[in-house]
């Protein structure tokens, strides 16, 4: 449903972070992006949303090339962001965040039934729904932002790094979740993350970035066991 | 009287006066941190915006017959509720036409982010402003003075022989009563509507806004028109109890930035007691210094609080992105 | 007198205008001449402190009437003649920037911007009540010559040229110099300055200072040939707006924005009041508000720098730049990373280093040593604190805990340009470079630590540029660099402080594959002239080529150390990067 067609990207006027790259996520897959820092894998992510501009190639959704689209309007079409560090509105309420995360159309007419799945998932987003999200913990603000990807009623589910800053067992639990509401409501889900093995386990088809460029791709169970995997973060 | 008695009736009635004029200058900083407070856009201008609200409010108090249809004393209110939409559409133009220009991501390449140029472009507004104004109206001071500004509630109190007396100047009360009721409905706004709230949330992290959906330009640009809108209302009810020309503007952008720092940035309920606070100092302040310092002493406040606790009262300390 | 010789324009511009003068016996034009000229003079002062280090103050007035009030009044009350009173005015003017600049500086962005306005507007209310709504200079018949009273308005035109020659004098000097450079550094990048050497208080303190000098008597100037002040005509904001006005129009960080806005701006002004001021009354803000809206939107750098980017860009397009060829690097066969022995002596020693942010424990009890010559390359996950641990050794953060043993001295709580004189060098990832200066006038801000003389600082400067590589495009203005070479202009800068420690913050950053191998050679080479090299990257393929010896931090600790083949392989430094699992499954 998300087709990244060779694009090239990046920051001001200079070198590009991205080059070439191209990626297709279809309807309900779950693909993996995993890579070492500096990569691109946030600028990946920035240029679908729309806040970076492409410099070549284009993005397609649902066949619709929106490469040029407005970075605001891009939510409506049904691509959720969840982004890096969790980003969460600190001086609103966790319900306050939830009911941003609606904004699209889409998110105002779900907005009943969606609450309520989110509260089933996350049942802790429903004990605190009128704390401030800037006192939550991290692996509680990384359940809100991803409650409030959530709520826009999305197609596709981009997550940038869930686990960073997390200790394991709750980035465990985090990653457990995204299992479980992907087999609940059938999402596509496109995963960048530093636990490269979780990262490929279950995904349907894996990407490793370097240094802006797609070097290895294919079957997540394959690439798990890959020793190249480890010499695109090592260096040797 | 005894000379306790005297003191304690300077004081109270320095009290009332000060919480009558802070409610005002409350309304005022609310104006301005709509603006600074949301989008961190450093506003020369918002005291020439408060210029020129007085000037729609007297313009629409005579001129549109507005005076002439609801009355001298119910029509300065009339004029001012008035002068709002106008100053509203005022500052949306400005903000779609200029200010956009330096905010937002625009600003990734200039120098200090765009702040620079924040400050001199609405020093430029404000100077166009000011000076137009003058060469429109003239340097004549005129105000929208009512019956009510020159009569006044009374209590007595001890009372018997010599009680104290307080006055209460009708045309400030109803300014207060009118400052008190404008910020409920602007808090109402921000705290439940959906605009609010969309703003809120821009002026927390406005990229993470633009991941929601929210168009954050648009979000700013009905914060700006709202802060010119409710800073013009302000002064237009100021303009009911005093007169002021169009050089007036200036001496209030220092009174507005020291409520809003004092409140704490990014607070607006902050900036509203911010205000009242610079009200009430200012008024206790001609017990010890003569009224041309009034205003020194404000200034002495704004260094003070800016370099002991910049955060203010309520001030938040969140780091934008 | 390299400094005359390069503005012989300006006095030869400054000849034809005294010449001009002489013709205009209207009193009216004269004092218009004059006060462009005061006007000028006003605006170098601003672009002397704001125009240079990029602190918009708007509050210059302050010091402009208080040169105007000082005058006026010492000769009502105690008869002293305002040719004493304008030196006076200088000092009394320096005195306040000081006392003004002090407390401000500590501010940052608005709050400064906003707090600069405070205090003319202070001194207008403090003198409007002290009860001078308005004085004027007393008429002196008997000597007038010694109160500078003439009746020939063409004098004080040529007062105010003497005047405006020396200041430009000044300022030239000023660019040329290490003052200049050091107030061009603070404003590109305050904390790459420090680290360069340069004690930014004590800088900002003497601009300010010579600035409100000078404004000072530009105001003292003003109030003499003027004749009547009120404190709303110096102290007022319109004064204030004036300075900045005419001197971004034209152009601010250069002396001829200021003289190009004068020269524009006050005579169409003044003019437009003379002819409409009766109806139009105010016409003078007006046009300020205009030329500053549509220059802001417009030409935000003012005309004089459009315009010289316009024909440069014009010139280049003519005649298209021959780029010498840069010493061919052998990109392809570059020999693997020997181990080679390392020197006993250490240069470096960092003892149980630790750094807390409020809870967050940011760095933690890290320990190593750098051996003299060495190439530490610290590596590990994002967040794992190594530009914290980076910004610890260097000065910008005060560690809770342990010391920087540099040379056996321990440098753990001193600035940073404290630093860069014991000799340690750093690089920042994100670079501002000068894009209006030349590669070797870049490098030169970073050799005054080192430098006695200009000659001396050049060069060192040219050294440093020889030994990164670059000294085929010296002369190159810095805007058209590519990362590449903006990243080796960098490591001169950092070099041009001869250091015997490099800090590099990711060098490598943004630069492809083939761009990452040649500026490692170049580190390589430095590395073997001697320089000690310790260096952040996340780029591991160029790493593993360039480095001695990994550390490896994570969650702010060391994980482990040794060299590059055991590292990459070592399941603790797996396990950071890739995951536990990922270790479990192998």
């Amino acid at each position: 449903m998300l087709e990244i067609e060779d694009i090239t990207a990046g920051y001001s006027s200079s070198v590009p972070v991205l080059h070439g790259v191209s990626i297709a996520i279809g309807k309900g897959q779950f693909i993996s992006v995993v890579g070492p820092n500096g990569a691109g894998k946030t600028t990946l992510f920035k240029a679908i949303s729309g806040i970076i501009p492409l410099r070549s190639g284009r993005i397609r959704c649902d066949g619709q090339d929106i490469s040029n689209l407005e970075p605001s309007r891009r939510p409506h079409l049904g691509i959720a962001h969840v982004p890096e560090g969790r980003q969460v509105f600190p001086s609103m309420t966790v319900l306050e965040n939830l009911e941003m995360g609606a904004a699209t159309e889409k998110g105002r007419r779900d907005w009943k039934d969606n609450l309520e799945r989110i509260y089933t998932w996350f049942p802790v987003l429903k004990e605190r729904a009128s704390q401030h999200a800037g006192t939550l913990s991290g692996g509680q603000q990384q359940m809100l932002a991803i409650g409030r990807g959530l709520a826009s009623s999305p197609k596709l589910l981009m997550l940038d790094e869930p686990s960073m800053g997390l200790a394991p067992s709750i980035a465990d639990l985090v990653f457990d979740k995204m299992m479980e509401i992907r087999r609940d409501i059938g999402l596509s889900i496109l995963l960048v993350e530093q636990r490269v093995a979780e990262a490929l386990q279950f995904a349907d088809r894996g990407y490793v970035l370097e240094t802006g460029r797609i070097v290895l791709e294919g079957d997540g169970e394959a690439l798990k066991a890959d020793d190249r995997v480890r010499q695109a973060y090592l260096g040797m | 009287m005894s000379d306790f008695q005297i003191l304690i009736e300077s004081i109270l009635q320095l009290l009332i006066t000060g919480v009558l004029v802070g409610a005002l200058y409350g309304m005022m900083c609310v104006g301005l941190a709509m603006i600074f407070g949301i989008m961190r856009v450093i506003n020369f201008a918002q005291g020439d915006f408060m210029m020129l609200g007085m000037y729609a409010t007297y313009f629409a108090f005579g001129a549109f017959g507005i005076q002439a249809f609801f009355g001298a004393e119910l029509g300065a209110y009339v004029a001012v509720m008035a002068a709002g939409p106008a100053m509203f559409l005022f500052g949306w133009i400005i903000h779609r036409l200029m200010i956009r220009r330096v905010t937002g991501t625009r600003t990734a390449g200039m120098e200090a982010d765009g702040h620079y140029a924040q400050l001199i472009l609405t020093l430029g507004i404000a100077l166009i402003l000011q000076n137009g104004a003058m060469i429109l109206f003239g340097a004549d001071l005129v105000s929208v003075r009512t019956p009510l500004s020159s009569d006044a509630w009374v209590i007595e109190l001890f009372g018997e022989t010599s009680p104290i007396l307080l006055f209460f100047n009708k045309s400030r009360v109803l300014t207060a009563l009118f400052s008190a009721a404008a910020i409920i409905v602007l808090w109402i706004l921000i705290q439940r509507s959906f605009l609010g709230k969309s703003l809120r949330a821009a002026a927390d992290n406005a990229e993470a806004a633009t991941y929601m959906g929210i168009n954050v330009d648009k979000s700013h640009r009905i914060a700006f028109a709202i802060g010119t809108a409710v800073t013009a209302m302000a002064g237009g009810l100021l303009a009911t109890s005093y007169p002021f020309s169009p050089f007036v503007g200036l001496e209030y952008v220092i009174i507005m930035y020291a409520g809003v720092v004092l409140g704490g940035i990014g607070s607006i309920i902050g900036a509203f007691w911010g205000g009242m606070l610079i009200g009430l100092i200012q008024q206790f302040s001609t017990l010890v210094l003569p009224t041309q310092l009034q205003n020194a002493t404000i200034f002495v406040c704004f260094l003070l609080v800016v370099m002991l606790r910049p955060q203010g009262l309520f001030g938040r300390n969140v780091e934008r992105t | 007198m390299a400094v005359l010789k390069s503005i012989r324009v300006f006095f030869a511009l400054a000849l034809a205008y005294m010449v001009l003068s002489l013709f205009v016996t209207n009193s009216y034009y004269q004092l218009i001449l004059t006060l462009v000229l005061i006007w000028a003079i006003f605006g170098l002062s601003w672009n002397i402190f704001s125009g240079y280090t990029g602190l918009v103050s708007f509050g210059h007035a302050a010091f402009f009437g208080i040169g105007a009030f000082a005058t006026v009044l010492a000769q009502t009350y105690w008869g002293l003649s305002p040719w004493l009173m304008f030196l006076a005015s200088g000092v009394i003017g320096a005195a306040a920037g000081v006392l003004i600049g002090f407390p401000t500086f500590k501010l940052r962005g608005h709050y400064f911007a906003l707090s600069m306005l405070a205090y003319p507007l202070a001194l207008m209310y403090v003198f409007q009540w002290l009860g001078y709504p308005e004085v004027s200079i007393p008429r002196v018949n008997d000597n007038p010559a010694a109160y500078m009273q003439f009746s020939d308005g063409r004098v004080y035109t040529l007062i105010a040229m003497v005047f405006l020659c020396a200041v430009v004098v000044l300022s030239r000097a000023i660019e040329a110099s290490r003052f200049g450079m050091a107030l061009i550094a603070i404003k590109q990048n305050e904390a790459a300055a420090e680290a360069a050497g340069i004690d930014t208080l004590r800088w900002k303190l003497k601009a300010i200072a010579l600035s409100g000098a000078i404004a000072a008597m530009a105001g003292s100037l003003y109030a003499v040939v003027i004749l009547v002040i009120t404190p709303q005509s110096v102290f007022g904001m319109l004064v204030s707006a004036q300075a900045l006005t005419v001197t971004m129009f034209g152009g601010a960080g250069t002396l001829w924005g200021p003289i190009i806005g004068a020269g524009f701006l006050i005579p169409i002004a003044e003019i437009l009041h003379a002819e409409l001021g009766n109806f139009l009354p105010g016409i003078q803000g007006v046009v300020y508000g205009v030329a500053i809206v549509v220059l802001i939107m417009a030409a935000p750098e003012g005309m004089f720098w459009k315009i010289r980017d316009r024909l440069r860009s014009r010139k280049e397009a003519h005649s298209p730049a021959v780029v010498a060829e840069p010493a061919p690097v052998n990109v392809v066969s570059l020999p693997a990373r020997e181990s080679r022995p390392l020197n006993p002596e250490i240069v470096l020693d960092v003892r149980n280093m630790s750094k807390n942010f409020g809870g967050l424990k940011a760095v933690q009890n890290v320990s190593f040593q750098v051996n003299r010559g060495m190439i530490l390359g610290i590596i590990g996950p994002n967040g794992a604190g190594k530009t914290t641990l980076f910004n610890l050794l260097n000065g910008f953060q005060l560690p809770s805990e342990g010391e920087v043993m540099v040379d056996g001295v321990n440098m753990a709580r001193r600035k940073p340009h404290e630093l860069c004189q014991a000799g340690v060098g750093r690089t920042f990832q994100i670079m501002r470079p000068f894009t209006r200066m030349s590669v070797r006038d870049n490098v030169k801000v970073g050799s005054y630590v080192a430098a006695k003389s200009e000659e001396e600082a050049e060069a060192i400067a040219d050294d440093a540029l020889r030994q990164v590589g670059l000294s085929h495009i010296a002369h190159m203005l810095a805007g058209g660099l590519s990362t590449k070479d903006l990243r080796l202009m960098e490591l001169a800068r950092a070099l041009a402080g001869k250091p015997h420690i490099l800090l590099l913050d990711e060098t490598l950053a943004g630069l492809g594959k083939e761009e990452a191998v040649e500026v490692v050679a170049v580190i390589r080479r430095l590395s073997a002239s001697g320089v000690t090299v310790v260096i952040i990257e996340h780029t591991m393929h160029a790493m593993v080529q360039l480095v001695d010896r990994f550390l490896v931090l994570d969650h702010g600790q060391v994980i482990t150390e040794g060299l590059p083949q055991e590292v990459t392989r070592d399941s603790r430094v797996i396990e950071a990067y890739l995951g536990k699992k990922w270790v479990a499954n192998a």
